[in-house]
Order: C-alpha cells, then structure tokens, then sequence
C-alpha cells in the first residue's frame, strides 16, 4: 500500500490502524475536518514550507510486538525498528505496554488542537505506553530507539508516557537510521504527576532525505519538574513542536536545545509553555549552529494564564552563523494575562567571534579544530544538560569529524 | 632567525607600516619602543598572521621560510608565539584543554608524540609556578574573568608551555604592578636560551630594566627610525618621543 501522503490523510478507518480506533466517530470527524499539512500562510508555519512533504508518496509502517522480560538490563530498551517493536524489562514500578492499551479517555483528552497532532491522531500505527507507579524511581533510562532506515515509509507514532505522583524517570528519545522519501510523524504525552521529576535527553540524527515532524505533549501536575533537551544533527527536515501544560501550582519546566544544521537542511523548532497555575517557573534555553545553506526556526511562545500569578519564565535563543548563505528565523512570543510575573526573553544570531578564532589559532590550533572548540563552547550549557552518556559521547563524535 | 625587508602593511586601506627593516638573530632580545599609533601592534599581528593586515610589499624570513605565506596556526607550530597586548577572553573553552590542544597539535608538526595526560600536568605545574599563576587558574575558561595581571601572566605560562622560537611580547607590562612586572620578567629571563629570541614591544623604558635587550629600536610612524643599544632606552624616558621626531 502505497499512498501520497494527502490522500493518506484522509483515509480515515480504511487500514489496520489500532489506536485511532479509539476515538468515537464524531472525534474522528472532527479531526478530519482539520487534519492536512498548514502552509507558509499559517502563523506557526510560516518559514516552513511543507509541499514536498505532502506530495511524499510512502507507504505506512505498522508494528507489531509486545514487550518481553529480561533481566539486569543497564538501560531499558523500546525499539522501534522494520515494523516490529520490542522492550525488556523486569522492574519494579515500571509498566510498559502497546500503546493501543491506554484508555480512550486518556487518548481523548489530549487531543488538542494542531493540523500535523491531528494527522498522527489519524494515522499512527503504533506506540507504546510507559507507567511509572507512584514513588517509585526508576535507576535505569528508558530508551525509546526508532531506527528509521529504508525508502518511501511513513513511521506514524504515538508514545504515552505517564509518571505518577512522586516518581522519577529518566528517557531517551532516539531518532536513527538513514531514510530515503521517508515520513516520520511522533507524538509523545507526558503525564507528570505531583512533586513527579522527568528528564529526557531527545536526539534527532536521522540521515538522508527524512522529513521529521515530532511532537511532545506534557502536562505537569503541581511541584512536578520536566526536564528536555532536543538535539537535532544531521537531519534534512526537522520539525519540533513542544507544548507544556503547566497545569499545577509551582512546576517547573526545562525545555533546552541544541540543533546544527549543513546542506540544505531545516530545523525548525517551536516551543509553547502554558503556564496555567501561579508560583511556576520555566527555563528555555535553545543554541543554533548553521553552516552551508542551512535554515534554522526558533519560535519560543509563552502564554500566562491570567491567574498564574507569580511565574517566572525565561527563554534564551543564540545561534551562530557558519557561512552568509546560513539563515535563521527567531521570535519570542508572550502572551501575559497576569500582571505578578516575570517573563524575559532574548535571541541573538551572530558570527563565530573572529578574535577567538585567531588567538587559539595563534597558539597553532588549526581553524578547523579551533572552530570544533568554539562551536562546542557556545553549546556547553545545552551539553552539560544532557544526562544520556550515550548522546553525548555520539555528538561529541560528530561534532569533531 | 627573522628578517623583516621593507614591510608595507595596511589595514583597511591606511598604510600603517611603511618599509620596516629589522633583523634578529638567535639568542637576542630585542626591544621596539615607540609612541601610540605608531604601528607596533600592528607588527606584532603581521608576525602571527591577523587576516585583517595585508602586506602590499615586502618580505618576512623566519628560519630561511616565507612567513607571509604560512597560515596563522602554521606559523605558531614553526614556533612564532604573540603573547597578546590584549588577551582574549573565550568562555566556555577551558584553559587547560585549548593548551593540551595547542600543544599535541604544535607537537605532531615537530614530529613528537602527544603528551600523556600525566606528563602535561606535571609541565602545568612547573609552568605555573614559574610565573606564580594560580593552578586553579588553569582549569578555568580562557582569561574569562581574569585580572589584568593574570591575564598577562597567563600569557606567559602559554608561552612556557609552548616553547617557542621566537616570542613576540606585545606591551606585556601594560596594567601590571611592580610585582607582576618583576614575575613576568624573570618568567622571560628564565625561558631565555641560545637558540630563541625575544621581540619585547613597549613605550615604557621600566619593563627594560627587568628584561635587558641587546638592541632597542624605535618604530615611529610605521618605520624603524633610530636602533641603538639598551641606553638608548634611557634615553627616550629622558627625552621624550619628540626628541625622536625633530
Ligand atoms: N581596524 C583599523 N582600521 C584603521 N586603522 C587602524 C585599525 N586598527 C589600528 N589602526 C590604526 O593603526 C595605527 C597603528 O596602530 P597600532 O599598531 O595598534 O599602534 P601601537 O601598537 O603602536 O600603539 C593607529 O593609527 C591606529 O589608529
Ligand atoms: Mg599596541
């Protein structure tokens, strides 16, 4: 079965799909109505332009598997790999299971409003759901590996992730392979529970011609902190929608980025923090490193609920230009309803700093070498955030060849 | 060691160094003094390769080879060292990777092995202490955050580290107190062999009388207008500039 990615879309009910299939027919419809890829004409859309994706001709990906136990495993593994999915594990407090399980009611409810949330809510062919029981600390990472390697395939997903109350996770979000004409669409909820802590380390290292549209949804109880880095290297397209509920009282959030793009790649990252419930914080902080005819999106929205009082948000954007050709779009975006918050914001795009460059030059460090070490300097709060030895070991590795 | 011929150097189109001659051989300290502007910055960046000079004529022989046409970082790894008038401050690069850097990159050019992490520390030790720099000093990022003082000395210590053939000291005594004047100098005394040379650049007779050059020369609008020997220093804290001039 092979589709253009338009009529794809609106193929509603006719495949195999599980986890649509739990939505009543009147959500469905509703869905439909607004599901299809936005143009350069709607404001989040507006520096990515989106026809070669829907003119994609691929065909769906479905997976099938269950999660096997192992024991004494150092990380816990879910991959997603040439339509089969597997994970082991054996600990305590923690529950892995298909997706398709969660109840429709959690499905439902996190159904918000996005022209490319609706397609994967179409569409997705798979996914799988982690509980983390309250209390409990879970001492291993959850690694959730897709290997996207092939031609002409839509990899559609939807994660749940839910941390009750008090619990502590650590996950990795891994995007891999090398893919020709290919489609991924991946939607991860996060539920975080009361006084709950959640860090995630999310790398995008996809090759080849891959167009990437991910999603991540969480919704923060009260004293609860969420911590994520989003890491895009080596991909052509990348699109990055984070969007924070900060539903209860004193959340906090960390969003952090780092992305490099070469060639003709995009990377457009948009972030959206709802800060619904007074005493909240969020820190942002995103680093853009562009080189070749790359072109970089940063757009930081912050909305302040109008009883959120007392918020403290702050949202840092820097990116540095490697070459003329380079370009980079960034906005802030503030939407303040309360009038006890403080909010700040600042973006900057400049130049490798040339007198950095010739004094360790000077010192007989090659320009290449010189400019590894700069690069790797201007990103170092975002490094030093990630806590997957595994991610950082790999760009530490791109980044010096 | 180096022979400089007519230099003619301009930087966006203003001549600053207009047919400057001057010759050092191994195992010599030599000393340019000269008013503000005249240009002495500006052949201290020539030496080490700053793009935004550009020669029109002349020549530079550094060690029988073309300076002119290796690029900065070669130059440095054939063992030209600018100790900067001003340090640059390089957050986030600490300093004793960019030196570990610098010095494996400078040794696989002379066809040495790397260092073993155990045999630079010991040399970051006995470096440091040679111009009293704090060993903390080292594993914080380049110059950010530095004292004045510490900033030269820092220089110093790299040039400790990296040994080279021919140091270029730009105004190193600017913003130090005695102290550090006299730490800094027998930091350079101390490194001091028969087979380096030294180019110590600065418009105060003091740092001579710590560092002791076998040739002074004046650079004066973009020239060497008179060479003498180190009583020629003297001299012109006497005299003044203009005496120079007229
Ligand atoms: N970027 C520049 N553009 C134009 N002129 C410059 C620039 N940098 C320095 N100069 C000029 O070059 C001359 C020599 O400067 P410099 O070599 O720094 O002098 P010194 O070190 O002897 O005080 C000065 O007149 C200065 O104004
Ligand atoms: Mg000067």
């Amino acid at each position: 079965m092979s589709e253009n990615l338009v009529a794809f879309e609106h193929q509603l009910g006719k495949t195999s799909l599980s986890l649509p299939e739990l939505l009543t027919q009147e959500a469905k419809e509703g869905i439909a109505r607004q599901a299809s890829f936005p143009t350069t004409r709607d404001e989040p859309w507006k520096y990515t332009r989106l026809a070669r994706v829907a003119g994609l001709s691929v065909t769906p990906i479905a997976f099938n598997g269950a999660p096997t136990l192992l024991n004494g495993m150092e990380t816990i593994d879910v991959i997603f790999e040439k339509g089969t999915w597997s994970c082991s594990t054996d600990v305590e407090g923690l529950t892995l299971q298909s997706a398709n399980a969660i109840s429709p009611e959690a499905w439902q409810a996190c159904t918000t409003k996005g022209h490319v949330q609706h397609l994967n809510t179409l569409t997705a062919q798979g996914g799988v759901g982690i509980t983390v029981a309250a209390g409990m600390s879970i001492q291993q990472p959850i690694r959730i590996i897709h290997r996207c390697s092939g031609e002409r395939f839509a990899l559609v997903l939807h994660h749940q992730i839910k941390v009750e109350d008090r619990a502590q996770v650590r996950i990795e979000l891994i995007f891999e392979g090398e893919a020709d004409q290919a489609y991924s669409n991946v939607l991860t909820d996060f539920f975080v529970g009361k006084e709950a802590q959640v860090h995630v380390d999310k790398w995008q290292n996809t090759q080849g011609n891959h167009y990437g549209f991910y999603n991540e949804r969480i919704y923060q109880d009260r004293h609860s902190t969420f911590r994520m880095q989003t890491l895009t290297t080596n991909t052509h397209f990348t699109r990055n929608d984070v969007e924070v509920f900060s539903q209860g009282e004193a959340a906090h959030t960390q969003l952090y980025g780092a992305f490099f793009g070469r060639g003709q790649q995009l990377i457009d990252n948009h972030t959206y923090v709802h800060h619904m419930a007074p005493h909240g914080t969020s820190d942002e902080n995103y680093k853009g490193v562009l080189w070749d005819k790359a072109t970089g999106v940063f757009n930081g929205k912050v909305k302040v609920y109008q009883d959120a009082q007392k918020i403290n948000a702050y949202q840092s954007n820097k990116n540095l230009l490697l070459s003329s050709a380079a370009s980079m779009n960034a906005k802030p975006e503030l939407e303040i309803y309360a009038d006890d918050v403080k909010c700040s914001h600042g973006s900057t795009t400049g130049q490798l700093d040339a007198q950095a460059l010739f004094y360790l030059q000077a010192r007989g460090i090659s320009k290449a070498k010189a400019t590894e070490m700069l690069v790797g300097a201007f990103c170092a709060e975002v490094f030093e955030a990630v806590q997957s030895e595994y991610i950082q070991t790999a760009i530490a590795e791109q980044l010096t060849s | 060691m180096l022979e400089i011929k007519a230099l003619h150097a301009s930087i966006n189109g203003n001549e600053i160094l207009k047919g400057l001659n001057l010759t050092v051989k191994p195992g010599e300290v030599h000393a340019i003094m000269g008013p503000n502007g005249a240009g002495k910055s500006t052949l201290a960046s020539v030496l080490a390769g700053k793009e935004d000079y550009e020669v029109t004529s002349g020549e530079i022989v550094f060690d029988g080879k073309d300076l002119l046409e290796l690029s900065v970082e070669e130059r440095a790894r054939e063992g030209v060292f600018l100790a900067f008038q001003y340090p640059v401050e390089i957050p986030g690069v600490s300093n004793v990777n960019f030196l570990k850097t610098a010095m494996n990159e400078i040794r696989e050019h002379r066809g040495l092995p790397a260092l073993s992490a155990k045999e630079f520390l010991s040399l970051v030790k006995e470096k440091s202490a040679l111009v009293e720099l704090d060993a903390t000093l080292a594993s914080r990022a380049v110059n950010e955050g530095f004292s004045g003082g510490e900033k030269k000395r820092n220089e110093i210590f790299q040039m400790a580290m990296l040994e080279p053939k021919l140091a270029v000291l730009d105004e190193t005594d600017s913003g130090l107190d005695i102290d550090a004047l006299r730490i800094v100098a027998q930091g350079v005394n101390t490194l001091k062999t028969s087979d380096n040379a030294t180019l110590v650049i600065t418009h105060y007779q003091r740092l001579l009388d710590y560092i002791v050059p076998d040739y002074v020369h004046v650079l004066f609008d973009g020239k060497i207008v008179k060479t003498g020997g180190k009583e020629l220093a003297l001299e012109l804290e006497e005299k003044g500039y203009d005496w120079i001039k007229s």
